[in-house]
């Protein structure tokens, strides 16, 4: 085993599984991506920010390079090699993907169960609300509050919405969302629709992406 | 001309690079690059809701998350006008102080104590010293579970929101949680000893220390700011009027001075300013070591998350115990959204956290400020390093190398946290 944070030991030449997080940011982040890719019998995107982009990648969503004035002015040129951030699921090919910010641990070790035993990926797909009805939640559509569990994918055992807060959308996007319904749902209960797209961007800006 | 360069350094959060120039024996320049990306989240928060603020910048870090999370509420209940109840503020320390037992007791046997028993990581200590280890998990899963407790998970906060919680700890849950931290007191005790044990060098840094500080409290979610050897105390919410930042070409993250002086931040600073407030287990750790406060020695740090440790555990059993007696509520408090501006600050593991934020009258973020411990110690970290380096540059390569890296531990950087 090797993890970089504790160790002070170099990266090794090949992989059984490589187990990557985060999001690429720099030039250097999508060429080691390739590098670990190439050697890597199996690769998991772990967490929103390898799955999805996550919060880093709002950074896309306004003019990118003036973000860079804003927090370092026009003085001494630094972040060089800076990009805009991507997900590694839009560089490479992953073999498994377990999203959430922050993760599900026991999602993490069964997939990675699955991927020691060659097993295929087994995400769940549906979006989240159903687990909220069997939680017994309180919905906050029907209280005229926004909330993303409509098109986000499940397998969080809605956690924030059992916690009385809405769910923020930071598992993705469910590939069974029926968006423009969803939307239809947001005017039905008094909120304005384009509020749905708003708040998915949080965690999901990267969503169009892909490099 | 002979370099010594050690690429990024390991057993710290994010990626940092030494490079120490030496000609003839004599050091002639030694830097920390940190070539961690730049993360632009004070510009990210840019054009979001002030509700959305929080769930932002508590990504800026997986440890110290509820720090961000809660000083950025606090700097938006500045700027809105908004009072919490004292139930809040009972909570979100508590919130703080997992994020405490889950980073002193990774930077502690994770990340520093290999370097002392002369290991690469913890792995092969979990091998060689498995008591260690267990005593380790069984400080950073209190901590866990400490936060998922009032935040709902370890990381990331989700119950706390603009004026306080959406939901609070059942009253069985915080008993069982005051045992736990009760039967956890030996085990810091413990690392207090085994810390203290491991020597240091004699060292004294040149720069300030600064912490927030009060009267009646070991200050980690309110108090003034305070500096140690100028003696000036300021209101924390005016960091802008004490704080200078720059731009250094070697580092994404920029560099902090206060009165012209590079500072330190983090346990050391906070013992220095409090130690007449620590809890009295903690107090009598402290004494028995025998450690000297005011200490300017940086590498004091470790020994000094080791007693706050100690502190933390008396001091949330005290917390729990006041919650349970104390009626009040820590439902969010109402407030209009209106235009505003607000700062705050609290006490990070690592060190004083500042957050500031202006909102529109629609509540929507115009502008974002954040200045993390890390961003703070990294000038006084480089200013300490220039001036250890010659005192150790006979040594062996290897031996300098792993000096350097001590003190670079010592002040448990977060690299990911200083280019935010």
């Amino acid at each position: 085993m090797y993890w970089q944070l504790t160790s002070s030991g170099h990266l090794p030449d090949e992989y059984d599984v490589a187990v990557i997080e985060g999001a690429a940011t720099t030039g250097e982040h999508i060429e080691t991506l390739r590098k670990v890719r190439e050697t890597a019998a199996v690769v998991i995107a772990l967490g929103t920010c390898a799955v999805t982009g996550g919060i880093p990648a709002l950074a896309g969503t306004l003019d990118y390079d003036a973000r860079y004035g804003v927090v370092y002015g026009d003085g001494i040129a630094v972040a060089r090699g800076r990009q805009v951030p991507v997900p590694v699921t839009s560089v490479i090919a992953v073999d498994y993907q377990v999203p959430g910010c922050p993760i599900d641990p026991a999602e993490f070790v069964k997939v990675l169960s699955r991927a020691l035993m060659g097993l295929k990926d087994a995400i769940p797909v549906d979006p989240m609300c159903a687990i909220c009805k069997t939680e017994e939640n309180i919905c906050f559509l029907d209280q005229g509050k926004a909330c993303l569990g409509l098109v986000t994918r499940t397998g969080c055992g809605a956690k924030c919405v059992s916690l009385s807060r809405p769910c923020t959308g930071c598992r993705g996007l469910s590939p069974e969302a029926n968006l423009p319904a969803a939307r239809r749902v947001y005017a039905d209960k008094g909120l304005d629709p384009a509020e749905l797209d708003r708040l998915f961007d949080l965690y999901n800006a990267a969503r169009e992406v892909v490099l | 001309m002979s370099t010594v360069t050690v690429e990024h350094v390991a057993r710290i959060e994010g990626h940092g690079t030494i490079t120490v120039e030496m000609e003839s024996g004599v050091v002639s320049d030694v830097r920390i690059d940190v070539v961690e990306a730049a993360r632009f989240f004070e510009s990210l928060v840019v054009g979001r809701r002030f509700d959305e603020v929080s769930l932002i910048t508590s990504r800026i870090c997986g440890i110290c998350s509820p720090n961000h999370a809660l000083t950025s509420l606090k700097a938006i209940e500045a700027a809105l006008d908004v009072e919490v109840s004292e139930r809040t503020v009972l909570l979100r320390k508590l919130l703080v102080y997992g994020s405490y037992l889950q980073n002193h007791a990774t930077h502690l046997y994770v990340f520093a104590a290999p370097d002392f028993v002369g290991l690469p990581s913890v792995f092969p200590l979990a091998q060689s010293h498995p008591d260690i280890v267990e005593r380790a998990l069984r400080v950073k899963k209190t901590g866990n579970e400490l936060t998922t407790l009032v935040g709902g998970r370890p990381v990331h906060p989700v119950t706390a929101v603009v004026g306080g919680f959406t939901a609070e700890p059942s009253a069985s849950d915080l008993v069982a949680m005051r045992m736990r931290l009760e039967s956890l007191v030996a085990d810091t005790v413990a690392t207090a000893d085994l810390f203290s044990s491991f020597e240091v060098p004699d060292f004294a840094t040149s720069g300030e220390m600064v912490a927030l500080a009060a009267a009646d409290d070991y200050a980690i979610y309110d108090g003034d700011a305070a500096a140690l050897q100028a003696g000036w105390s300021r209101p924390a919410s005016e960091y802008r009027d004490y704080i200078t930042e720059a731009v250094v070409g070697h580092s994404n993250a920029k560099h902090s001075t206060v009165d012209g002086r590079t500072f330190m931040v983090g346990s050391l600073p906070r013992i220095n300013l409090s130690s007449a407030q620590l809890m009295p287990r903690a107090a009598e750790v402290l004494s028995a070591l025998g450690l000297a406060v005011p200490s300017l020695n940086t590498f004091h740090n470790n020994v000094c998350q080791a007693i706050e440790l100690v502190d933390a555990t008396e001091r949330c059993v005290a917390y729990i115990d006041e919650l349970l007696e104390a009626g009040g509520s820590s439902a969010p408090a109402p407030f209009a959204v209106r235009a505003g501006f607000g700062a705050a600050a609290t006490e990070a593991p690592r060190g004083t956290l500042y957050h500031a934020y202006g909102i529109d009258d629609a509540g929507m973020v115009v502008r974002g400020d954040i200045i993390t411990p890390t961003a703070q110690n990294l000038g006084n970290l480089e200013a300490d390093m220039r001036a250890f380096a010659p005192t150790i540059a006979g040594l062996p390569r290897e031996e300098f190398v792993l000096a350097m890296e001590k003190l670079v531990r010592a002040y448990d950087p977060c690299l990911s946290c200083a280019v935010h």
